[in-house]
C-alpha cells in the first residue's frame, strides 16, 4: 500500500497498491491552507481506503515544481510519515502524475509559479516501464518566452495543471517499484532562489 | 507502556470545564442512561457539584451559543486531606471509546495532586473491566473487593487505589516540533524529565544577510527536520513508538517555518496514531522552566521573554490556563535592535556575542543612550510595551555624527552604553511589574538570555527587591523543541483533550491561546 501526497499546487493525498489501482483520492483545491488540510486528508484517505497507517508499505511524495511554502508542507509531512512507519519515501516530480493522468505525452505541463511566471516540463510520451519520460525541464518562465526556452518542443500541446493528482503520484511511484527502479534523489523543486539580496551596509538616518 | 494513550483524534473538539448547577440535567441523563439500576437521585448530585470540598467536571463539544455535555466525573478531597475519592465518571454513550474518560480522571488526578491529598481510591463495578483497564493504566492497583456492593445487581465492588505523586502515574512521553524561526528544534520528555533536546540552526545562513530571512529557514527547516527527528530519538534511547503524544508550536512566528513543524506534526501523530497538541510559542519558554531540577515554579509568576523575534512581559497564573500578555514590543525586538547595531558598528551577525564582546571594554556610562516608553507621557498607554526603534537611531545618528566628523567611532563605548540602555529598560520594567502586581517571582526566557550583562542586572535587581528569579538552562532559553514538548507534557498531564487535525500555522497567535483546539 502505497501513500501519495503532493502540495504543489493544492493538497492531494491518495492511497494505491501495489499494482497502481487508486483504492482512494481525496484534495483540496486550496492553494494556501495546505498546512490547514494535510492531516486531515490524510486520515480521510487512509478512511477511505479502508486501511490504517502501520499498513503502509511506501510514501510517495511530489517534490513540485511548486511555490515553496506550500510544496514544503507535504514534503515535511511525507518525509516524516516515512520516517515514522520505517517504510521507503519514493520522491516523484509533480509535473509527472499530471502527465501521466493525461496519458503521457508528448506534451508540455505548465503550473502557476506566481509572480507572472509559471512551471514548465515537457515529456515525450510515456517509456516501456509506462512512466512518463522528461523530454526537457523542469523550468521556470514567462509564458510568452516560453516557446524560446522550449526551442524544438515549442509545438507540443499544453497541459495548464489546475491540481496534481496524488493518485497518479502514487501509481508513478508502484510502477517504479513494479520495475525495480529506484526512485530518483529528487530535492524540493523550488526553481527560485529565496527572494532576497545581501544587505549593501545600513541606511542614513541623518540628513 | 509507560502512560495511557488516546489513540483517537477526536470528530470534534472536546473541553473540559468546571461543571455548575446549570449542567445538573445534562448530568442526570447521562447518569441514568449509564447507572440504569443504580443512579444517583438528582438531589444528590447537586449536592455534590455545590460541595467545595470536591471538584467537579464536565466534558463538553461546543455548540453554536453554547456547548453539550457529553461526559462528567466528580472528586472528593478536602483540602489537606490525606485521602481523595474519585466518586463517579461516566461518558455519554456516544462519545466513549475517544479518551474522554481518560481525560477526565487526568483532569482529577491533577486536582488531587494540587489539593495535596497522598493518595486516591475509587470503587468500580467488578463487570466493567474496560473502567478497571483504564484506572490501572492510570496507576491504580485492585486492593480489596467489596461483596455484591452494587445493589440490586449483586455486582462485587473493586477497591483501587493510586498514591502521590500521581503526575509521576505514566508520566507521558511526549515529543515537541519547534521550526518557528530559524531553529529547528526537537525535543522528548518524560513528563518533567529532559530526555532529548536536539536544536538545527539556520543561523549561519543568514548571517549574509544581517538578519533571519524567513524563505531560507524555511528551507533549512526541511531539509533539517528529519535529521534532528532521528538524533533526538536516539539522544532520548527510545523509539519513535514509545512517544505518547506529539506537541508542536503553531504561533507566533515565521508562517511559512511554522507551517513546516505543522505538516510534520499532523503526519507523525497520524502514523503513528497518537494525539497531537498545537501550542503557543510564547508560553513554551515558560513552560521550559517545568525541565528545572529546582522543582515546579510557583505561580502566578511575571515571565520576561527577550529574542530576536520577540520582547514580551507576561504574567502567568496558570501555565496551561492563565497566560495574560502585559506588554511587548511596539517596534523592534531586543535581540533584532542587537543585531541592527552590531551592523551599524561593523560587527558580525547575530549581533548579541560581538556587541557583548566589544563593551566588555567599553564604559557604559560614557554615553547615555534613549530608554524607550520610560518617559512619564509613555506610562499610561505603554507601561509594560517596550521600544528599540528609537534607541537603534540614536546610535545610528551617533555612528553618523563621528563618521562624518571624520572622528573615530568609540565602537566599545557605544556598544557598552547601547547594550545598557537595552537591559536598564528590560529589567527596570520587569522588576516593576513584579512589585505592582505583588508576584515576587520572574522568569527569564528568549534567546537574549544569553547575554551576560542581562542576566547580572536582572539578578542584582531582583535580589534588591526580594524577587525570586528563574532562568532555564541557556540550551532550554533559545528556541528549543524540549520547551515544546514540556508544555504539551502538561496539558497531557492536565487530561486535556488534543487539539483535531485542522489547525493551521498563526503567526501573531496571542499569548493567551496556550493551546490550539
Amino acid at each position: 500500500m502505497i501513500l501519495a501526497i503532493d502540495s504543489a499546487i493544492g493538497t492531494a493525498v491518495a492511497v494505491v497498491d501495489a499494482r497502481g489501482t487508486v483504492l482512494a483520492e481525496c484534495s483540496s483545491a486550496d492553494t494556501r491552507g495546505h498546512a490547514e488540510a494535510v492531516g486531515r486528508l490524510i486520515v480521510e484517505a487512509l478512511a477511505a481506503a479502508g486501511t490504517s497507517a502501520d499498513r503502509v508499505g511506501a510514501v510517495a511524495v511530489g517534490m513540485g515544481p511548486g511555490p515553496f511554502t506550500g510544496l514544503r508542507v507535504g514534503i515535511a509531512a511525507a518525509r516524516v510519515f516515512a520516517l515514522a512507519r520505517a517504510v521507503p519515501l519514493l520522491p516523484v516530480r509533480s509535473h509527472d502524475a499530471v502527465a501521466l493522468a493525461a496519458g503521457g505525452g508528448p506534451l508540455v505541463v505548465t503550473s502557476d509559479a506566481r509572480r507572472r511566471e509559471h512551471y514548465w516540463t515537457a515529456y515525450s510520451g510515456l517509456d516501456a516501464d509506462g512512466l512518463p519520460a522528461v523530454a526537457a525541464g523542469p523550468g521556470l518562465s514567462r509564458l510568452d518566452e516560453l516557446d524560446d526556452e522550449l526551442g524544438a518542443l515549442a509545438g507540443l500541446p499544453r497541459l495548464a495543471a489546475e491540481a496534481v493528482p496524488a493518485a497518479d503520484l502514487g501509481r508513478i511511484a508502484a510502477r517504479r517499484l513494479a520495475a525495480g527502479l529506484a526512485s530518483p534523489p529528487l530535492e524540493a523543486l523550488y526553481l527560485r532562489s529565496p527572494d532576497v539580496t545581501p544587505s549593501s551596509g545600513p541606511k542614513r538616518v541623518t540628513a | 507502556m509507560s502512560a495511557p494513550r488516546a489513540s483517537a483524534i477526536p470528530a470534534e473538539p472536546v473541553v473540559i470545564r468546571d461543571a455548575t448547577t446549570d449542567d445538573l440535567a445534562a448530568i442526570m441523563a447521562i447518569e441514568h442512561a449509564s447507572f440504569p439500576t443504580d443512579a444517583w437521585s438528582e438531589s444528590t448530585m447537586g449536592a455534590e457539584l455545590a460541595d467545595p470540598n470536591g471538584r467537579y467536571v464536565v466534558a463538553v463539544v461546543a455548540r453554536h451559543g453554547g456547548d453539550r455535555v457529553v461526559g462528567y466525573a466528580g472528586l472528593r478531597a478536602p483540602r489537606g486531606a490525606e485521602q481523595g475519592d474519585v466518586q463517579t465518571i461516566a461518558v455519554h454513550a456516544e462519545h466513549r471509546g475517544g479518551g474522554i474518560g481518560r481525560t477526565l480522571l487526568g483532569t482529577l488526578l491533577t486536582e488531587a495532586a494540587a489539593r495535596g491529598v497522598g493518595e486516591v481510591l475509587l470503587e468500580v463495578r467488578a463487570d466493567n473491566p474496560v473502567a478497571r483497564a483504564l484506572y490501572a493504566a492510570h496507576g491504580f492497583t485492585e486492593i480489596a473487593v467489596r461483596p455484591r456492593y452494587y445493589q440490586p445487581d449483586g455486582v462485587d465492588a473493586v477497591v483501587m487505589r493510586a498514591a502521590a505523586p500521581f503526575e509521576r502515574v505514566g508520566a507521558p512521553i511526549v515529543l515537541g516540533i519547534e521550526t518557528s524561526c530559524d531553529e529547528t528544534g526537537i525535543g522528548i520528555v518524560r513528563g518533567r524529565e529532559l530526555l532529548a533536546n536536539v536544536i538545527a540552526s539556520s543561523m549561519d545562513e543568514h548571517a549574509r544577510y544581517g538578519g533571519v530571512v524567513p524563505e531560507v529557514a524555511a528551507r533549512a527547516h526541511l531539509e533539517a527536520l528529519t535529521p534532528a527527528l532521528e538524533r533526538a530519538v536516539a539522544e532520548a534511547g527510545i523509539r519513535l513508538d514509545d512517544i505518547d503524544a506529539v506537541a508542536v508550536t503553531n504561533g507566533p512566528g515565521l508562517a511559512g517555518a511554522l507551517m513546516v513543524g505543522v505538516g510534520a506534526a499532523k503526519a507523525l501523530a497520524i502514523a503513528l496514531d497518537r494525539p497531537l497538541y498545537a501550542v503557543n510559542h510564547l508560553v513554551g519558554h515558560v513552560g521550559a522552566d517545568v525541565l528545572s531540577e529546582e522543582g515546579a515554579l510557583e505561580m502566578p509568576t511575571v515571565a520576561l521573554l527577550v529574542s530576536g523575534g520577540h520582547t514580551s512581559l507576561l504574567l502567568v497564573r496558570d501555565l496551561i490556563d492563565d497566560v495574560e500578555l502585559l506588554g511587548e514590543t511596539i517596534d523592534d525586538a531586543a535581540g533584532e535592535a542587537f543585531d541592527k547595531v552590531a551592523r551599524l558598528l561593523g560587527l558580525p551577525y547575530p549581533g548579541g556575542p560581538w556587541i557583548d564582546r566589544a563593551a566588555a571594554d567599553g564604559d557604559p556610562t560614557a554615553i547615555r543612550f534613549p530608554r524607550g516608553l520610560t518617559a512619564p507621557k509613555d506610562r499610561e498607554r505603554h507601561r509594560w510595551d517596550f521600544s528599540f526603534s528609537g534607541l537603534k537611531t540614536a546610535v545610528a545618528r551617533r555612528v553618523e555624527q563621528d563618521a562624518d566628523a571624520g572622528r573615530e567611532i568609540p565602537v566599545a563605548d557605544i556598544a557598552a552604553g547601547f547594550r545598557e540602555a537595552v537591559v536598564d529598560v528590560l529589567t527596570a520594567k520587569a522588576v516593576d511589574a513584579c512589585l505592582e502586581l505583588g508576584v515576587p517571582r520572574l522568569l527569564l526566557g528568549g534567546g537574549v538570555v544569553a547575554n551576560a550583562r542581562l542576566r547580572e542586572v536582572a539578578a542584582q535587581r531582583c535580589a534588591a527587591a526580594g524577587i525570586a528569579l528563574r532562568i532555564p538552562p541557556l540550551s532550554l532559553c533559545t528556541d528549543n523543541g524540549a520547551m515544546i514538548a514540556a508544555l504539551g507534557a502538561q496539558l497531557v498531564a492536565a487530561g486535556r483533550v488534543p487539539s483535531g487535525l485542522d489547525f493551521g500555522a498563526d503567526s501573531t497567535l496571542p499569548v493567551t491561546v496556550v493551546q490550539t483546539l
